[in-house]
């Protein structure tokens, strides 16, 4: 285990998808796909994952970024976190998503790290995966066997799991085309601006007025997975966002939550700070 | 194992090398191109040391690329930026502006420096330390480099629009 040198591994580079997916049936699961590969590296060098590795990094045309107001936006497997923070659509459309993109690491991993990737990796502490959950994003599995749509809500299986069988690639990240009155806003804390995160908070909010009428809450860091906050959620929808139903739902947090001590903070801390920054980024979405 | 021939252009000069698969592309530069200017730091991504910029002016961490993706692609070191014996407006800033301390950073903090001023030529302090984040100079000597960056700015501004007053 060195950070200067990688454990020996076969690479493959596949230069199209039947190749890749001959690549995913050979090696089983004993091959993992990766995109920007910045934590992936990292993963392999603490000696934290092994196995193979099959770059997608040759595979044509995957780094789209495109949006309409049927399909929403599409963002392909390939298309880097920099490229999300320089859409006007994003940052206009998806705040949740840009605000995420901004403090997405370093401005050197934001060339490489891909949404999908982030996704995939299901850090309990990820911020573009948070943002993508919070918004309803749905990724694309390519197989053998065909194509099918994997709903975020069921990808998080738990720390560092998702539901990706070992022959499936993903291709796609697609985010619904935002619903009128509908609002949104990503918030974290750490130490220092490139580290992960001690705790982060996705919100998305569809308003009628100063009524919530719909609310997906995500929270990072409080659990194996990022969590969603079924219990606040439902404390939002259908009353009037004003001072007592904030007050409410920063009281419920700490019941929807299970957080640990760790490197990054203790679990009091992220107990503390949970209400006060889920009420922020509340108010942050509505502003 | 497998083993990998590539073809990068590596400060404008085209190579052909073969690579592991688990090589970084640190390590291909530093031990099979001799490009000794690119430094490991921390080999996770955090210190910047082993940045290289990608086609336009894009920085990247070599240390977290395996090599064999970078087929075809076109990198530049610290080494690729002066042009004979006139240095980079940022390298020769770096210079005048005493922005160095022990040395170790510099080459990162150059490049980094050079994709921030071609997509932003004209950055705020606040924008030049945000920019900077991923590269740690563990001489703590920011102020001069902000500074450095700063007043390459200027020279580049002045000197891409013709000002010969």
């Amino acid at each position: 285990m060195s950070t200067r040198v990688l454990t020996k591994f076969d690479l493959q580079v596949p230069k199209d998808i039947p190749e890749a997916l001959d690549v995913l049936d050979n090696y089983k699961d004993t091959i993992t796909p990766v995109a920007g590969g910045s934590d992936m590296m990292v993963a392999w060098k603490l000696g934290l994952e092994s196995g193979n590795a099959m770059s997608v990094t040759a595979l044509p045309g995957l780094d789209y970024l495109t949006y309409d107001d049927n399909e929403g936006l599409r963002i392909g497997a390939l298309a880097t976190i920099d490229q999300l923070l320089k859409s006007d659509i994003v940052k206009e459309k998806y705040p949740a998503l840009w605000e995420a993109a901004e403090v997405f690491a370093t401005h050197q991993i934001k060339n490489t790290a891909t949404l999908v990737g982030n996704c995939l990796r299901a850090s309990p502490a990820g911020d573009g995966s948070a943002a993508a959950y919070a918004l309803g994003a749905t990724l694309t599995f390519v197989s053998k066997e065909g194509e099918r749509q994997e709903h975020i809500d069921n990808l998080f299986t738990g720390y560092a799991q998702t539901s990706r069988k070992p022959n499936e690639l993903a291709t796609e990240i697609t985010i619904p085309a935002p619903k009128a009155g509908s609002k949104s806003a990503f918030w974290r804390v750490t130490r220092v601006n490139e580290d992960l995160a001690k705790l982060n908070v996705a919100a998305y909010l569809e308003m009628d007025g100063d009524t919530c009428t719909e609310a997906r809450l995500v929270m990072g860091c409080v659990g194996p997975t990022l969590l969603r906050l079924p219990k606040c959620e439902a404390l939002l929808k259908g009353s009037k966002v004003d001072e007592a139903t904030l007050e409410a739902v920063a009281n419920t947090v700490n019941d929807e939550i299970t957080p640990i001590d760790d490197k990054r903070s203790t679990a009091e801390y992220r107990r503390s700070v949970a209400p006060v920054f889920l009420k922020r980024t509340i108010l942050k979405a509505l502003s | 194992m497998s083993h990998h021939t590539i073809n990068l252009t590596i400060n404008g000069m085209p190579q052909t090398v073969t690579v592991e698969g688990n090589e970084t592309l640190l390590e291909v530069l530093r031990e099979k191109v001799d490009q000794t200017d690119v430094k490991y730091g921390c080999g996770t991504g955090e210190c910047g040391a082993c940045t290289v910029l990608v086609e336009d002016n894009k920085p990247i961490n070599s240390c977290l690329t395996l090599a064999a993706t970078m087929d075809g692609r076109s990198i530049t070191t610290v080494a690729g930026l002066a042009k004979g014996h006139d240095l980079h407006p940022v390298q020769q800033a770096f210079v005048e502006d005493f922005a160095v301390q022990c040395g170790y950073c510099t080459p990162g903090m150059v490049l980094k420096s050079v994709a921030l001023l071609s997509e932003n030529p004209e950055p705020s302090e606040e924008e030049i330390r945000h920019y900077l984040e991923g590269n740690i100079c563990r001489c703590t000597g920011y102020t001069k480099i902000v500074t450095a960056v700063q007043n390459a700015s200027k020279n580049m501004v002045q000197y891409a629009g013709g000002d010969a007053a």
